[in-house]
């Protein structure tokens, strides 16, 4: 069988057990699923970015503005969920272009220091903005999710939402990679003179990968929003952007699969500790053995494995040289 | 041979009077360090024009200048009649000026069928709907394009390698297969040659002439002399980023002064 039918099989197979999970699952484990999904969209929304070879550390600062602002307003305004959801990501993708245009001339480093201060800033503005998103007593009461005037009343019914949402955004991030697009931003983050010699503009490509994933971001925060139903400040700090990277760089930068393994792992295995000082132990360990023992991320794992079976049978199958 | 050529009147059809680039006081300060200093080059159509000097002579600085990845602190670039001076890189290659890189700049993790498909950048007409909506990842047309290219530059059994993957001259030989792609009115070429042996430059160097005489234009910049010598029409030396002299090969060979910067003062005055 081809790689691409058994990668689709596979897939297929993925998709089939994950709407199969509300039947077996009880409410645990669709809850834990849902959170899963929005991990997924905003690791798989820093990818862009990271190709092109910066370094965000303030991605959830762009998940804050998606979720308050699709909370309120669906809460204060009446507004649907379709479009509330649609004006936080749309928010969130503006807050990127404007933060990005002035700071991605920036390299490196120095990028990286304006996305932790950005961070910093929107998670002060949403505990001291206290008229608008109730501060730090948190925003609670969001109205549930609705499509098209019907509301989802049932956790199941809102699991299915992020799984369609989550898939959504995938495919679409999926396709824009595999695109000329995708190459420039691979280029980008690989040689930006070379690329500048051949007549990109960099500075355009690199904020529409920025803006890209801000809007992905805000979706995967809307949906949170209305998921969760209770919004507070300090769960949009730097520990939650960095997590994200961490799902980038644990799961593997060298394919599209990468970030989506991470997230998916590292939601799944941080589980017992969420919300302890032990989740944020757990996450340095994991980021520390991913670099000493896999620099390529967990994705190159299978690679590896059998790099050393056909390795071991080899040298079972080579007579030795004492015999 | 050369001597034969540039002795009387250029070859007809081949070197035109046609002025293709011209700077004039051309100038770049690093703090208080002139690297390039009131430099006037000119290359005309059609040309293959040698840029040389010794280390630190502000050979790279003038490329960087030229192909807009620095500013100049004074002085004009113009490009076909029109002043470039003040565009940025993408800008200066919409125009038709294309650079290449010393060593071996290319996106390694990339096939040199990718590599080339980059150079084809400027050219596709692909937008953002096809991207999202279409089956197929590159346009057929745009990689058969590539093909022609990798095959031109001798590469066509190598296309889906990963660059870092092939072998030295080969990566040279993709550097120049990507600007090519590019379709440059004048390439640029920064030390195509440095680091291989007679064999390989001297296929690189048929391949320069082989783009010269497909009516690109050329400038380049060189330490291998043979190489300079055997294909340039007309080279320029640089030293502490001033031209030294200006000439044949013939005529910049026997050039005392350039005698002299390369050897050292020390040697000429004993």
């Amino acid at each position: 069988m081809p790689r691409s039918a058994r990668t689709t099989a596979a897939l297929i197979v993925v998709v089939a057990l994950l709407a199969l999970l509300p039947f077996v699952g009880g409410d645990y484990y669709i809850y834990l699923f849902a959170l899963v999904f929005i991990n997924v969209i905003l690791a798989a929304s820093l990818r862009p970015s990271l190709s092109c070879g910066q370094l965000n550390i303030g991605h959830s600062a762009f998940m804050c503005i998606g979720a308050y602002t699709s909370a309120l307003l669906a809460k204060d305004l009446g507004v649907p969920f379709e479009l509330s959801l649609l004006g936080g990501a749309v928010l969130a993708a503006a807050v990127g272009l404007g933060i990005g245009y002035p700071s991605l001339r920036l390299r490196g480093v120095y990028f990286a220091m304006v996305t932790v201060a950005f961070v910093e800033a929107v998670r002060l503005i949403a505990s001291i903005w206290v008229p608008l998103t109730r501060g730090n007593a948190g925003l609670s009461g969001v109205p549930k999710p609705s499509i098209l005037g019907m509301t989802l009343t049932t956790k199941t019914s809102q699991y299915y939402l992020g799984l369609v949402l989550m898939l959504v955004v995938l495919v679409i991030l999926g396709k824009l990679e595999r695109s000329r697009l995708g190459l420039v931003w691979k280029s980008i983050g690989l040689a930006d003179n070379l690329a500048q010699s051949l007549g990109v503009n960099i500075a355009n490509y690199k904020l529409l990968a920025f803006t890209l994933g801000c809007f992905f971001a805000g979706v995967a925060g809307a949906f949170y929003a209305h998921f969760i139903r209770f919004l507070f400040p300090p769960e949009f700090g730097f520990l939650l952007a960095t997590n994200i990277l961490i799902y980038n760089f644990v799961g593997g930068r060298g394919h599209f699969a990468g970030p989506i393994v991470g997230a998916v792992f590292l939601s799944l295995l941080s589980e017992p500790f969420r919300g302890s000082a032990y989740e944020t132990i757990f996450y340095s360990i994991v980021m520390l053995l991913t670099i000493l023992f896999l620099p390529g991320g967990l994705i190159t794992l299978p690679g590896k494995l059998a790099g050393l079976r056909w390795w071991k049978s080899a040298a079972a199958e080579s007579p030795s040289p004492a015999a | 041979m050369v001597e034969e050529r540039r002795g009387g009147e250029p070859e007809p059809g081949r070197v035109s009077s046609r002025l293709l680039l011209e700077t004039q006081g051309l100038t770049r300060y690093f703090g208080g360090l002139a690297a390039v200093d009131h430099v006037d080059l000119t290359v005309s159509e059609g040309e293959i024009v040698g840029l040389i000097g010794p280390n630190g002579a502000g050979k790279t600085t003038c490329f960087n200048l030229l192909s807009g990845f620095i500013r100049p602190t004074a002085g004009t670039i113009r490009f076909d009649g029109d002043d470039i001076t003040r565009l940025r890189p993408h800008q200066v290659v919409r125009r038709g000026l294309v650079r290449t890189f010393q060593l071996t700049t290319l996106f390694q993790e990339m096939t040199a069928l990718e590599n080339v498909l980059l150079g084809l950048h400027l050219h596709s007409k692909k937008g953002l709907g096809q991207v999202l909506f279409s089956r197929r990842t590159y346009p057929p047309e745009e990689v058969a394009r590539s093909r022609e290219v990798l095959d031109f530059a001798g590469l066509s059994t190598h296309a889906d390698q990963l660059a870092r993957n092939l072998p030295h001259g080969h990566q040279r030989a993709l550097g120049i297969a990507m600007a090519l792609a590019a379709r440059p009115r004048l390439l640029l070429l920064d030390e195509p040659v440095t680091g291989m042996n007679l064999d390989e430059s001297g296929r690189v160097m048929a391949l320069v002439k082989t783009i010269r005489d497909r009516g690109t234009t050329i400038l380049l910049v060189e330490h291998n002399m043979k190489a300079v010598m055997g294909t340039c029409e007309r080279i320029v030396v640089l030293n502490f980023g001033q031209k030294l002299a200006e000439g044949t090969p013939a005529d910049v060979s026997t050039n005392a002064s350039v005698i002299e910067a390369y050897l050292g003062a020390g040697l000429a005055h004993a």
